[in-house]
């Protein structure tokens, strides 16, 4: 969106577009269309997760117990928090705040490394319980329930993605922070800033239906 | 030594509020929404939780589209872009479902 922006800060128009105005609404139809895509990759993955839940309930939920449900909702309020940097940051740079906003970039990606930080700290943890039964030399900690591997698998393949497209946004926004501590980017490239937060809040939104879908449902009888 | 806060002018502090009020009240009503779905998963009080976290899970991810995200204050195109994703969704999930529970 345009509306708001301080003198001195919009968006250089590309020979291809007629107005700045439909250049801007180009780039975020075309951030929506991406997104779309992951939507349905990452719905898909949690549809599977109902399937196996619906099948096999008493080993979904075996297994679901043995998830670090603590540091899943831990992470869960750390990505909240970096969603409420990134939309400071789209803020500060409709204001012109250009220092700020760079500010609230370089925070939001601690953030995220944060969150894989923890993730990587869960996953040593399940190590240590056997609880990863794609590794042929370590026994599975739930070997008399079979079908609790289905749901460990995808447990691994759905935060393993999520994990992946954090750290690919981890690097690109740190990559856009350095282009956007420049002189004159608020004048020339401010809708970058507002295209990325859309990714940034979607992988957010992506953990939001993670948590409950992997973590807190499958815990009840 | 002065906070930034502290250095900025009435005219600058009213106009920082009223950027980062919205972002502000949307963290703090997801924070609050998620202490729900983790009080119920933690002591899971009765055996339907699972309805009323996948509804509050639902309001979580209506609020991050509409407000973190802006989709109300798109133009039509990219709100009916946006709505298209979940509609396809709610296709492969409906369909599948009917396969599975109706077995």
């Amino acid at each position: 969106m345009s509306e708001g922006l301080a003198e001195g800060v919009g968006v250089a128009r590309a020979h291809q577009f007629e107005t700045v105005a439909q250049q801007r609404q180009a780039a975020t139809l075309g951030i929506w269309a991406w997104l779309i895509t992951e939507l349905l990759l990452f719905s898909a993955l949690f549809l599977v997760a109902l399937i196996t839940r619906i099948e096999h309930p008493e080993a979904t939920v075996a297994a679901a117990r043995h998830l670090k449900f603590w540091i899943g909702a831990t992470n869960t309020v750390v990505l909240l928090c970096s969603s409420l940097t990134m939309s400071m940051a789209i803020e500060f740079s409709r204001m012109g705040w250009q220092r700020a906003m760079v500010r609230a970039l370089l925070a939001t990606a601690a953030l995220g490394s944060l969150f894989l930080v923890l993730k990587a700290y869960e996953y040593y943890a399940d190590w240590e319980e056997h609880m990863m039964p794609f590794l042929a030399h370590r026994p599975f900690a739930l070997e008399e329930t079979p079908a609790a591997r289905l749901f460990v698998n995808l447990y691994y393949v759905a935060t393993g993605l999520h994990a992946l497209h954090l750290f690919t946004g981890i690097a690109l926004l740190l990559g856009m922070t350095w282009m956007a501590a420049k002189a004159g980017f608020l004048a020339r490239h401010q809708n970058w800033i507002e295209v990325y937060g859309l990714y940034w809040h979607f992988i957010d939104l992506v953990w939001i239906l993670a948590f409950p879908i992997l973590y807190v449902v499958n815990r009840g009888p | 030594m002065k906070s930034p806060l502290a250095r900025l002018s009435p005219g600058d502090r009213a106009l920082l509020w009223r950027h980062l009020r919205t972002p502000v009240l949307t963290f703090l009503a997801l924070l609050g929404l998620l202490g729900v779905i983790v009080a119920l998963g933690a002591t899971q009080p009765f055996a339907q939780a699972w309805i009323v976290e996948l509804a509050v899970v639902a309001l979580m991810v209506a609020l991050i589209l509409l407000v973190s995200m802006e989709v109300r204050r798109e133009p039509p195109l990219i709100r009916l872009f946006s709505g298209i994703g979940f509609f396809w969704v709610c296709i492969m999930i409906g369909m599948t479902l009917t396969d599975y529970l109706a077995r």
